[in-house]
């Protein structure tokens, strides 16, 4: 199936090639876990994120657990600090 | 040395210009810039002075790392009773004219009094006069400053002053410098203004001299090499946080009735990179303050064609841009999605002198009295002030900045625009100030922050962020808002700037720098002691000046109305759960009051 991902702030610098600004699709095999989704975006392990699925943020922990949709709307936001 | 060691004392009733030896007791124990200035204001100064008459001083204040070759070191502050808020007000710029104050010998420049006339202030060194302002008065920020630079024809020469907005005392006036960067909240343009001073040309050529300058020079490299995320601020600025509060649910649109933003995409770095139908893309490139190596700032131009500029050729060059908080306010808040509508507002705010974030906040609770009918046509002079309208912005800030009809009422601010027309409620203020670009809602450490910020609601008080993006719990949150504005006092202390800390250093990286560069051992248990005492300095001001638990709060939209969408979806800020445990890890009683005890171990008594 194919998910949409969301990469906002400085993250979007690391989207695959032929991404739009900040958006791209992945495929993924139905019932894959978000785990996996994420292992399928090259962003570097030293980049921290948070997740956020259809509006709710995601624990680290629960990572492994968490089936993704082709309908979910997922959001990696960088924690950057304000100005 | 880092230290100057003198201070420069302008009274304007007398006319006198003294220079005085820095009182380096106080030096060691508030470092310079944000706590020294305020040092200086709280011993020599009532606090409950009225901040527009002539007893209130305004103090220019440079950190030890001002003016040094340490990064971002270009920072100054404005430390005054806030014509805003009556609280302390320690506003803080980049730019070019800190460091050159700083060269010029003085590590304060404190202002007095209250000059009969329209005067400006020439300093050159030890030569310093006061001199006749009638052909500037009236001026704009920018055109003062050309017309200035053309006559002492030194293109090294600095300006910091106040434009029309300032003269008229516009409650959020501000002081600009460098054309586009500002001293920007709490209204310290209009004490500026309230005496008769319309700005400040700076030329120095002492430099600035660290205690070791080899060992500073290594140092200074060695924590260069440990900024290794500037390259997005770089390239998208502090604008990169719109996609981020707006994917998280905490950018504050249409005067907080809401925590999302459909148009952010259209204010967004995208946005400005992006050409747009005319072809035109609103960026130009990105601009540094002094002696950085990030250069955050935004330097853009207005799309010709836009309705705002059309006819209007002075508004066709580059200048400072869209910022996230300039976004948010002259955007979201208001519900506009138009980048150039945005742009030239913010244009507006640096050539009249005014604060983005209070214009912007104010506007937009005028758009919601509007909204509801408590003001109508007859008020607003005929403009259709309805959220969303990019041309109502225009108007409404240009008469602001002329202090023009409807203007006049937002030059009041929002808290005193919604008293006036009988709803306070509206008003999105912590202390009289406009919030920043956060809702306290699904960020419930910045509603926290934004509640027991000393200078009112404000962003740059406390670092909550990385918690507030992990969690909308509260737990953790009062201690980490309480140890972060330790933190930051400190940091604005320094001379330096905050965002290097989004971009690799951390806080052990500027102590490092301020060890360096400055007399005796400045250990990490000093730099929070530090933090602290200039911390509680601020709160002890703002008793003494009347303010008090009560006013360590936010407005019932946050407290009462539950966010409507995003990761805070059905939450207000829990406040009253949040603050007694906060006033508790301070050392301070039930009623914020600090204790003898806290205040005898910070040598406060
Ligand atoms: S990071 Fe930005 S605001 Fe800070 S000193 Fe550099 S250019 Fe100025």
């Amino acid at each position: 199936m194919d998910i949409s991902v969301t990469l906002f702030g400085g993250l979007r610098h690391f989207l695959p090639a032929g991404s739009s600004f900040n958006k791209c699709t992945i495929k993924l095999d139905d019932g894959g876990h978000l785990d996996e989704l994420l292992e399928l975006l090259p962003i570097p392990a030293r980049k921290k994120y948070i997740v956020i699925i259809n509006d709710e943020k995601v624990s680290r922990e629960a990572y492994a657990d968490i089936t993704v949709h082709s309908d979910d709307e997922i959001v990696l936001l960088p924690p950057i600090k304000g100005g | 040395m880092a230290w100057q060691k003198q201070i420069l004392r302008v009274n304007l009733s007398t006319g006198s210009c003294d220079i005085e030896p820095l009182n380096m007791e106080w030096a060691e124990a508030y470092l310079g810039s944000r706590g020294l200035g305020s040092k200086y204001l709280y011993e020599e100064m009532d606090p409950a002075t009225d901040a527009l008459s002539a007893e209130n001083k305004i103090i220019f204040a440079t950190g030890p790392l001002t003016g040094t070759m340490a990064s971002t070191g270009g920072r100054y502050t404005v430390v005054t009773k806030g014509a805003l808020t009556g609280a302390i007000a320690c506003s803080n710029s980049g730019g070019k004219f800190g460091a050159e104050l700083k060269m010029a010998g003085y590590d304060l420049l404190i202002i007095e009094g209250v000059s009969a006339k329209p005067v400006y202030l020439h300093i050159e060194d030890d030569m310093v006069e006061l001199c006749d302002a009638s052909e500037i008065w009236g001026k704009t920020v920018w055109q003062t400053e050309d017309l200035l630079a053309a006559k002492y024809r030194d293109p090294l020469m600095r300006f910091a002053g106040i434009g029309q907005a300032g003269e008229s005392l516009c409650r959020f006036a501000c002081v600009v410098n460098d054309k586009h960067r500002a001293a920007g909240r709490s209204g310290v343009g209009a004490v500026m203004g309230s005496k008769n001073l319309k700005t400040i040309a700076v030329r120095g050529t002492k430099g600035v001299h660290a205690k070791d300058p080899k060992a500073f020079y290594k140092i200074v490299n060695d924590v260069n090499a440990r900024m290794t995320d500037r390259d997005e601020m770089s390239r998208d600025g502090t604008l990169a946080m719109i996609d981020v509060t707006n994917g998280f649910g905490s950018l504050p649109t249409n005067n907080n009735r809401s925590v999302r933003f459909e148009g952010a995409n259209k204010l967004n770095p995208e946005a400005m990179h992006s050409p747009n139908e005319n072809g035109h893309t609103n960026i130009v490139t990105n601009g540094a303050c002094f002696a950085c190596t990030i250069g955050c700032g935004r330097i853009c131009k207005i799309d010709p064609k836009h309705f705002s500029v059309k006819d209007r050729p002075e508004y066709h060059g580059a200048s400072g841009g869209l910022e996230y908080e300039t976004a948010y306010a002259l955007g979201s808040a208001c519900g506009v999605d138009d980048i150039d509508a945005a742009t030239f507002a913010g244009f507006l705010c640096n050539e009249y002198g005014m604060d983005p974030i209070s214009l912007g906040g104010t506007i937009a609770a005028a758009m919601e009295l509007y909204d509801i009918g408590a003001i109508d046509d007859s008020i607003t002079g005929g403009i259709k002030l309805e959220f969303g309208s990019a041309e109502a912005l225009c108007q409404i800030a240009e008469l602001t900045g002329k202090g023009e009809g409807f203007g006049a009422d937002i030059a009041m601010g929002s808290k005193r625009l919604c008293e006036k027309y009988g709803h306070p409620d509206l008003s999105m203020t912590v202390k009289g100030q406009e919030f920043a670009a956060y809702d306290g809602r699904s960020m419930q450490g910045m509603g926290l922050a934004y509640a027991t910020s000393n200078r009112g609601a404000c962003h740059l008080r406390a670092d909550p962020y990385g918690h507030d993006f992990e969690t909308t719990e509260i737990e953790g949150k009062a201690k980490i808002v309480a140890e972060s504005q330790r933190d930051v006092a400190f940091l604005d202390s320094s001379g330096l700037c905050l965002f290097p800390g989004g971009c690799g250093w951390g806080l052990e990286d500027y102590r490092t720098l301020v060890d360096a560069a400055c007399e005796s051992d400045w250990n990490e248990a000093r730099m929070l002691e530090t933090g602290e005492r200039i911390w509680v300095l601020e709160k002890l001001f703002n008793l003494k000046a009347g303010l008090g638990k009560k006013d360590d709060t936010l407005p019932k939209r946050i407290l009462e109305e539950p966010a409507d969408v995003g990761t805070g979806k059905g939450l207000v800020c829990r406040l009253d759960e949040m603050l007694p445990e906060y006033y508790q890890l301070n050392g301070w009683d039930a009623e914020g009051v600090p204790t003898a005890a806290t205040l005898k171990r910070l040598n406060l008594n």
